[in-house]
């Protein structure tokens, strides 16, 4: 028991001290860690590991027709993704993950094994909220969901050509979709978040830029009037088993336009993009010869040029005339015929003989004045501007062919733009796919007056003896003109194919819808534009002025003897 | 036993140990038990019931006179040895990351390395009392015993667990210092160690691995491998600040660092409560150290040698683990699979560390029985 007392009390001391001398280095360790060095490097290398930028994604704005109908929202989706390197693929819950996502379980494992290497895949984009997350539920490892928004066209394949669509990453691709991109997506926000190591988000930090939601792009189109015309255009398509047809309705007062419509048409809600045929707006990208639809603007350059007097009467006898070496051919010989006589029965000998009183320049600068050759001013992605001849000398026989409608390209809005001026009594204006809450002043380029004589003639074509005794509308008087034009084959103009126009507005008197109709080489016994696009256009424009509730014309006398066009 | 002569202090240190473990670890492992278990309190229920069963082990050795450990320390090691050596039977062990630390018997897990603590301080102990004279005067009375733990040393080096080795070694030696060993010896016993130590490292490759990471974590080719755990940590020491981020508001356990609820507890302590809340849990580990060891003097004085062996060995034992573990944490020490005593994740580091802490308050006890007896009852024992 002695020798146990012996034991030193410094040995117990020595001890102490060596651990405190330990601990002391080990405070001094944690210490020395709040160097504002190693702080600093250690706070940044927590960072680089935790702290993730992420995007907000901001809604992309409604576009709605005029009355407030929505044409394209956006919705909540979810985007399923996995992070390959967490990903197990002997999770249980595999199979039914693959199920949810409409893989097999062999392609799904083998779509991630390719992109091991990486941390992020989209296994599936576009869910709706309630399967993503059912999939979510499994609790696979590595797989994550990220919000993001779905375009949805309640209108569908109706006004999808005026509207466009976006592509997978919610950007516009097509139509106003595309051409007002920046206005509808806003701005996305930024804000910095923690991620722990699985990638799932354990709070925001910070907002460095708020999303910006979409704003709203309100367009000029009545969706019941768009409605109508893709009806009405759709039934002529099918009667006359055409290759492909446009209807363009304009508010010729403001420019806006009511309806755009083409056929074929496709659906923007499931696009299958290889169908180049359907995608495409024909109003404002394709390019027809307008044929006699030209002739109302002939004859008022001619008039303003003086060259001729408002009670020419001329004698298309025999029913032909010769131009250099060209034949060019009425139908039958309609013997002495006035301006309007002319304008309604469309006689190309007529026409003829007034355009051989004309230079070059005073046709050329007269369509150009209507808009021909030139953009329109819309602002439609894609559109085109037409053909205008060239400024040098024409062949004589080119230079009559222009007076009814050969050798320029217009679009159909283009056609309807000119259309407008007679309209308006002789004002042009930019034609709008917006809703305007101050219309366009427009530029006069006509004169009063003679647009009033020009108009008179074009009621004349819906006269008992006109070529569109069908575009009649019961209770108002129309104005109009037809346009047959043989389509461009290969060596010369082709016999058999043919394009039937009707360009017109009503009510005559004070007109306010002008509209026009294309139906590319409709089949059958009739393929003129009075009987097949002359229909349609009183249809539509029918519709469309009881939809804007336009007072029936007093005394509409002329046309009402014949009744309707149906 | 008359409660009025338990040592108080002790007693308050223990149960705010068990407190700040229980509530780290409740902080580090909700992630983790709602992301693995599908529960997040699975971990704090379990680390609950442990704590209970601690108690219950604390009351246990408590209740058990010192000088009745002193019959037992042989059959102490023998028991530690087969402990250990059960986990090579084939079948018995469970591997988890790649070390085989786990004997499973039905819904209990057993660490044999923790028990192999308790029991090795007893053992100890025992060779004290029993060769006290031969410690102080010979080498070979100094080699003996470690000769002994050289057993279960290398059975420990099978699992591998050289984290373990470290600690039981080094407190073996401590022990003996304190009990007299000469310096002149225990120099040489400590070269001897280093050199095994060093070669023990270089036989494995992870080992070299880790101390590679150890010297340079933040190098690129080991920032995410050998030395990712460590980067971890550090970061949580940075995150941490003088203060903390505040409870249940650190990132690194949000999976980023590995075994945040068991060995990283102090990291993820010193981000949610920062420096100070990392030291002033240090200073309490180390206040129940102090104190052990000089409760430990107090017996020695009194002639109680076992009574002074085993708190020497709880409190070296204790002192040693919570040492490595936070250099560990820190990056002062290569990593290495220990727990916090008292205050990580784990049933039977919980347990054992409990069961060292009781030995510790039984010792004061019993110096304290000692003192409040009359003088003379006092004299006549030592006259005896």
């Amino acid at each position: 028991m002695n020798e146990a007392r012996a034991i030193g009390a410094w040995r117990l001391v020595a001890m102490t001290l060596l651990l405190l001398l330990v601990a002391g280095g080990v405070a001094a360790r944690v210490v020395m860690l709040q160097g504002e060095e190693e702080r600093t490097f250690l706070k940044r290398q927590g960072e680089a590991r935790t702290v993730r930028t992420l995007t907000v994604q901001p809604a992309r704005g409604v576009i709605r027709d005029r009355r407030g109908e929505p044409l394209a929202v956006s919705t909540p989706v979810v985007a399923i993704w996995v992070n390959p390197r967490q990903y197990r693929s002997d999770h249980p819950a595999v199979p039914e993950l693959a199920a949810a996502l409409e893989y097999s379980v062999a392609d799904l494992n083998a779509r991630i094994a390719r992109s091991a290497g990486r941390e992020f895949l989209y296994l599936r984009r576009q869910l709706p909220p309630d399967r993503a997350e059912a999939v979510l539920a499994l609790d696979v490892p590595g797989v994550n969901a990220e919000g993001e928004y779905r375009r949805f066209y309640p209108a569908g394949e109706v006004a999808a050509h005026v509207v466009g669509i976006t592509n997978i990453d919610d950007r516009g691709i097509e139509g106003l979709e595309l051409a007002y991109d920046a206005w509808l997506t806003g701005s996305q926000g930024r804000k910095r978040v923690l991620r722990d190591r699985r990638g799932r988000l354990v709070r925001d930090l910070e907002y460095l830029a708020t999303a910006e939601p979409g704003r709203e792009l309100t367009l000029s189109i009545d969706l019941r009037l768009q409605y109508l015309a893709y009806r009405e255009l759709s039934a002529a398509m099918q009667q006359y088993r055409a290759k492909s047809g446009t209807v363009v309705v304009l508010d010729n007062r403001t420019g806006e336009v009511l309806a755009m419509v083409n056929w074929p048409s496709y659906n923007p809600n499931a696009p299958v993009v290889a169908q180049f045929e359907g995608l495409r707006n024909r109003a404002v990208t394709d390019l027809y010869e307008p044929g006699s639809t030209v002739k109302p603007i002939t004859v008022a350059a001619a008039l303003e040029s003086g060259r001729i007097r408002n009670d020419l009467v001329i004698d298309t006898s025999p029913g032909w005339i010769r131009v250099g070496g060209n034949l060019i051919t009425d139908p039958l010989d309609r013997g002495e015929l006035d301006l309007t006589q002319i304008i309604a029965r469309s006689s190309q000998v007529g026409i003829a003989h007034i355009a051989l009183e004309l230079d070059d320049d005073i046709m050329r600068e007269a369509l150009s004045r209507f808009g021909f050759g030139q953009s329109t001013g819309i602002g439609f992605p894609g559109e085109t501007s037409g053909v205008l001849p060239e400024a040098a000398r024409l062949p004589l026989i080119d230079r009559v062919t222009l007076g009814f409608g050969y050798g320029i390209a217009v679009t159909p809005l283009q056609l309807a733009q000119a259309y407008t001026v007679f309209a308006n009594r002789g004002i042009f204006r930019t034609p709008s796919l917006l809703r305007l809450d101050a219309p366009d002043e427009g530029v006069r380029v006509l004169d009063h007056a003679l647009a009033n004589e020009i108009n008179r003639m074009l009621e004349g074509v819906l006269h008992d003896e006109g070529t569109a005794v069908r575009a009649r509308i019961p209770g108002y008087t129309v104005a109009g003109k037809t346009g047959t034009v043989r389509k461009v084959g290969r060596g010369g103009y082709d016999s058999q194919r043919h394009l039937a126009f009707f360009a017109g507005f009503a009510p005559a008197a004070n007109p306010r819808v002008t509209a026009v109709v294309v139906i590319n080489e409709p089949q059958g016994e009739r393929t003129g534009g009075g009987q097949v696009a002359a229909p349609v256009f009183g249809r539509v424009v029918a519709g469309a002025l009881r939809l804007l509730s336009e007072p029936p014309d007093p005394a509409p006398l002329l046309q009402a003897s014949a009744g309707g066009g149906r | 036993m008359n409660p009025a002569r338990l040592d108080s202090a002790l007693l308050w240190l223990w149960l705010a140990l068990l407190a700040a473990g229980l509530v780290a670890v409740t902080s580090a492992s909700m992630e983790l038990s709602a992301s693995r278990h599908g529960d997040a309190f699975h971990h704090l229920w379990r680390h609950g019931i442990y704590a209970v069963l601690a108690v219950v082990a604390f009351l246990g050795v408590l209740s058990v006179s010192t000088s009745a450990w002193s019959g037992w320390d042989r059959a102490c090691l023998v028991l530690a040895v087969a402990l250990l050596a059960l986990l090579l039977v084939p079948g018995m062990g469970r591997e988890v990351n790649g070390s085989l630390r786990w004997i499973v018997i039905g819904p209990v897990s057993l660490q044999p390395s923790e028990p192999a603590r308790f029991l090795l301080v007893v053992y100890l102990a025992g060779y004290v009392v029993r060769h006290g004279e031969a410690i102080s005067s010979s080498l070979l009375g100094l080699l003996r015993p470690l000769a002994w733990l050289a057993i279960p040393s290398v059975l420990l080096l099978a699992q591998p667990d050289l984290g373990s080795v470290v600690v039981i070694m080094a407190a073996a030696v401590g022990l003996l210092f304190l009990s007299g060993a000469r310096v002149l010896h225990l120099t040489f016993c400590g070269l001897a160690a280093l050199a095994a130590l060093a070669a023990l490292i270089s036989m494995r490759d992870y080992r070299s691995a880790r101390l590679q990471a150890f010297l340079d974590p933040w190098a690129p080719e080991v920032q995410f491998g050998s030395g990712y755990q460590l980067t971890q940590a550090l970061i949580a020491f940075g995150r941490g600040e003088w203060f903390g981020v505040g409870l249940g508001e650190g990132m690194q356990k949000l999976f980023y660092l590995p075994e945040a609820h068991t060995d990283f507890i102090f990291a993820v302590i010193a981000e949610e409560t920062g420096v100070f809340g990392a030291l002033l849990l240090c200073a309490a580990l180390l206040a129940v150290v102090i104190r052990g060891l000089w409760h430990g003097r107090k017996a020695q004085r009194r002639g109680a040698t076992m009574a002074a062996g085993l708190a020497y060995g709880a409190a070296l034992m204790l002192g040693l683990q919570t040492l490595i573990s936070v250099g560990v944490n820190t990056g002062l020490l290569p990593t290495k699979g220990l727990t916090l005593p008292l205050v990580s994740y784990g049933g039977n580091s919980l347990i054992v560390s409990s069961a060292l802490v009781a030995l510790l308050v039984r010792v004061a006890w019993e110096n304290a029985q000692h003192a409040s007896r009359p003088r003379r009852a006092r004299q006549r024992e030592v006259l005896a």
